[in-house]
């Protein structure tokens, strides 16, 4: 009892504390130093509609580079955790086969999110989206089916071909400015015409990258998850 | 959005930060200690949005033809992403190793767990301690769990 | 050389980990090493040409500070190739399983890249990143060893370093609404007018805190007994020689460049002495081998804090020193305790059945106590020698605990010294494994030829600690005089 009033307490002071940190700073007026730069200057630089795709894939480029790797390093991870080997036996999970109308809506949903997610990743530069949202859809995509049927799961072969292939496109992307004499993830291509779909350089090739990576990453993630649960 | 909803969301984002980190430290249950760490993030993410706001400006996204207005800052928009994404990542890897944890000791229970783990290393280690009074893993703990 | 090498560091190994999967055959094999041998290349060509000039590598071409900068002086280009040849000495090799193998082959390659990236980024929130990085990588590699102890014992590391990072991320958080920046080099511009106050200090404590964790700082790191206990020796090896240093070496980069502020040496430095003292007295109770190191280890990271908190130069020789010595001795220990891991009943004898493992062993025993040529006498002399000339009780303080704890840590290593080569043994210990003998037999011919050619290094450390302590040369070197589109 001791400990749950003492936890509780602490919280409480923390909470305050941070309070006390926060409530001083400019909130609704943020000082903008590099941030209004970024603005001024993302349309001729970058050429993204979507300034904030612009700073993910530009100006914080290797952020997103860390982030396909800490995405991949969770999946193998979990891999090593749940410890199906490659090629070992496959045990189908004890999930009930879905009833008729989850797997009529499986089958009429499958298509169309398999097209907004690829619409949402290739519109990241346009408007509010990108790789990691329209990645989510795309896997959300691919686990639909496994609940509507359990037995039938996407392999895990594909997956891993899918998630090596799009990390490796957006890092060879990033390379390629190095044959131009440029730095590494500088946008080539120039930057087109603002707010057409072909525009921005190199981004949305790197976003379609980031896509794909993130909807296999999160899709081979959840028949990990799905398959050790069903035990 | 008036001065007061913005220190609303402010206390909900500390509020949120605080209530994850004493779940934390209350929850025994290895499930419920994931939980809490969601929603800790999820406060960290929300404040992180929080201080690129600006009174009377748009998103950031440019529209042809219409005229250069005031845009909030993008910066911390991408670095949400960035930490969100990471989230993700190490919820997922907790809940893969909670899940094996419970196959291999048969609860969920933090506390009998960190017991047992020390018997086991001291088990691997040729030394005896108190902790390994505890009934070594496999024993009958884990089938009454099974069953309940 | 084009400056985009730089990136090179993180990316190299990254791509091969994301391929690494894919590779047909026995070519899978080969994928890391190979990697890890060209990102050696990489940074023993950054060696030369950053000695008298650091390089700057303006990512995707964005002028700092509205890009992320990497930024490499000769420390950083020294961790490089640490990252690399620690990591290859250390790498998994073989394994019972296939796939399993791809996996922990994967993750060693993140995790090098995750630390090269440490090593040479020049952007707060890309640190933690980095940092992040690192971490899951480790998570996976910790729980590698697929024992159900391992599990718990991650799943704590993995909640203890979550929540620390999330304090991280509120102190960068802090950090950028009071500055409008996260590029090192700017924030170190505008420190002394922004910074320098109550909340700029409490942002560095909550960053203080989420790196520390890797770094095995006091107060967050409970974590690594157990870790140590149950990951594999390799892993072990990984975390507590070459990951702690990467993070410290971030924590020193904020202390040099932002905060050369008193009170934040004088957290450093408390932290840094509980650290030691907590770790040597628990490693003295400590019973079996592998615990006894991880201890030891909590409390070697502690005067490598405590050293780094000495101001000046002569500070920051003495941190690298202790640090680079550290990274040298403990995956040796960590490998030849894997198979001698457990309680001195059980090892009793061993040096009978393997006498040059048992050589090697105390040889860095000696080391790692400070005795004369060997390195480990080299760090603790410039540690204490920098405490010494330090003004103020605090310093002596620490000074004295730190010789007071050698005694501490003498008894207890030579407990293990005597059991190695004692008679009366009632079980037969095992023979050591013949890449834990390579693996530290090549860590010893590195302090061996250290310890002989310590009078020639102590110029170019001294260099090193120089360059880095100039973060007036950092600042002019990434940022352009004037800023392109920010208001002076």
């Amino acid at each position: 009892m001791l400990t749950r009033y003492s936890a509780l307490i602490f919280a409480a002071g923390l909470a305050f504390m941070l309070f006390v940190l926060f409530s001083g700073l400019p909130l609704g007026a943020p000082g903008m130093v590099v941030g209004q730069a970024v603005l001024d200057r993302a349309p001729a630089e970058v050429g993204a509609a979507n300034i904030v795709t612009a700073v993910v894939l530009g100006y914080r480029g290797i952020d997103t580079m860390g982030e396909l790797a800490i995405l991949f390093a969770a999946a193998t991870a979990i891999g090593l955790v749940l410890g199906r080997s490659r090629g070992s036996r496959h045990c189908p999970p004890a999930i009930q086969p879905g009833g008729f109308i989850l797997r009529a809506g499986n089958d009429m949903l499958f298509p169309l999110l398999l097209v907004v997610g690829l619409y949402i990743i290739l519109h990241g530069h346009l408007t509010p989206g990108g790789g990691f949202q329209g990645g989510v859809v795309l896997a959300a995509a691919f686990v639909l089916p496994v609940l509507a049927r359990p037995t039938d799961m996407p392999s895990h072969a594909a997956m891993a071909w899918i998630e090596g292939l799009a990390g490796a496109a957006f890092i060879l992307t990033g390379m390629a400015a190095l044959a131009y004499d440029r730095a590494f993830l500088a946008p080539l291509l120039g930057t087109g015409e603002m707010g057409a779909l072909v525009s921005a350089g190199t981004l949305p090739i790197l976003y379609l990258a980031v896509g794909l990576k993130v909807g296999a990453e999160l899709a081979s993630l959840l028949l990990s998850l799905t398959e050790e649960g069903g035990d | 959005m008036t001065e007061f909803t913005l220190y609303t969301f402010l206390a909900a984002s500390l509020g949120l930060i605080a209530i994850g980190i004493g779940g934390v430290i209350l929850s025994r249950n290895l499930f419920r200690i994931v939980l809490a760490l969601s929603i800790a993030e999820a406060g960290g993410n929300l404040l992180l949005v929080l201080i690129g706001f600006r009174h009377d400006a748009i998103a950031p996204i440019i529209e042809p033809g219409r005229a250069l207005t005031t845009m909030v800052d993008s910066i911390p928009q991408a670095m949400v992403l960035t930490s969100i994404v990471i989230g993700a990542g190490v919820q997922a890897l907790a809940l893969a190793l909670a899940i094996r944890a419970r196959a291999s000791y048969g609860t969920l229970d933090m506390g009998i767990m960190r017991a047992r783990m020390e018997a086991d290393i001291n088990r691997v280690a040729g030394a005896e301690s108190a902790a390994s009074l505890h009934a070594p893993a496999s024993s009958s703990t884990l089938l009454t769990e099974r069953k309940a | 050389m084009n400056h985009s090498v730089l990136a090179l560091v993180p990316a190299l190994p990254l791509l091969a980990s994301f391929l690494l999967p894919l590779v047909p055959g026995a070519a899978r094999r080969l994928v890391g090493p190979l990697t890890l041998l060209a990102v050696a290349f990489i940074g023993l060509n950054l060696w030369p040409l950053v000695q008298t000039e650091p390089m700057v590598l303006a990512v995707g071409d964005f002028a700092p500070p509205l890009g992320i900068t990497f930024y490499a002086d000769s420390v950083s280009a020294l961790f490089v190739i640490a990252v690399a040849l620690v990591t290859l000495v250390l790498w998994p090799w073989s394994g019972s399983d296939a796939g399993n193998l791809d996996r922990k082959q994967s993750l060693t390659l993140i995790l090098a890249g995750a630390c090269g990236g440490l090593a040479v980024s020049g952007d707060l929130f890309n640190v933690y990143v980095f940092y992040e990085l690192a971490a899951v990588a480790s998570f996976g590699l910790a729980a590698g060893a697929r024992t159900a102890a391992a599990q718990i014992a991650t799943f704590r590391y993995v909640v203890i370093g979550s929540l620390c990072s999330l304090l991280a991320l509120l102190g960068i958080t802090l950090i950028y609404v009071q500055t409008g920046t996260v590029n090192l080099a700017h924030l170190a511009q505008l420190a002394p007018l922004k910074l320098h106050n109550p909340l700029g200090l409490a942002a560095f404590f909550m960053i203080l805190l989420g790196l520390g964790v890797k770094a095995e700082l006091f107060l967050v790191n409970t974590w690594a007994p157990d870790v140590y206990a149950t990951a594999e020796a390799r892993v072990s090896g990984l975390l507590a020689g070459l990951v702690s240093k990467l993070a410290l070496l971030a924590v020193v980069r904020l202390l040099v460049l932002i905060f050369p502020l008193p009170e934040a040496r004088d957290a450093l430095l408390l932290l840094g002495m509980l650290g030691i003292l907590s770790g040597e007295f628990a490693a003295f109770r400590a019973r079996d081998v592998k615990r006894m190191l991880a201890w030891s280890s909590i409390a070697q990271l502690g005067a490598a804090f405590v050293a780094f908190a000495i101001p000046g130069p002569a500070g920051l020789a003495a941190g690298l020193a202790v640090a680079l010595h550290h990274l040298l001795v403990k995956p040796a220990l960590f490998l030849l305790a894997d198979r001698w891991g457990g309680s001195l009943a059980q090892i009793t004898g061993a040096a009978r059945n393997s006498p040059v493992s048992a050589g090697l062993f105390v040889l860095f025993i000696l080391s790692m106590l400070g005795v004369p040529p060997l390195p480990g006498f080299w760090a603790k002399y410039l540690l204490l020698s920098g405490l010494a000339a330090q003004p103020e009780g605090l310093w002596w303080l620490a000074g004295a605990i730190i010789l007071l704890t050698t005694v501490v840590e003498a008894v207890y290593l030579f407990r293990v010294i005597g059991a190695l080569y004692g008679r009366d043994h009632t079980v037969t210990p095992k023979t050591q494994s013949a890449t834990a003998v390579i693996g530290s037999g090549v860590f010893a011919a590195v302090l061996l030829a250290v310890a002989f050619s310590a009078p020639l290094l102590a110029l170019p450390l001294n260099r090193m600690a120089v360059q880095m302590a100039d973060s007036a040369a950092y600042i002019a070197r990434v940022l352009p005089p004037v800023l392109p589109g920010v208001a002076p």
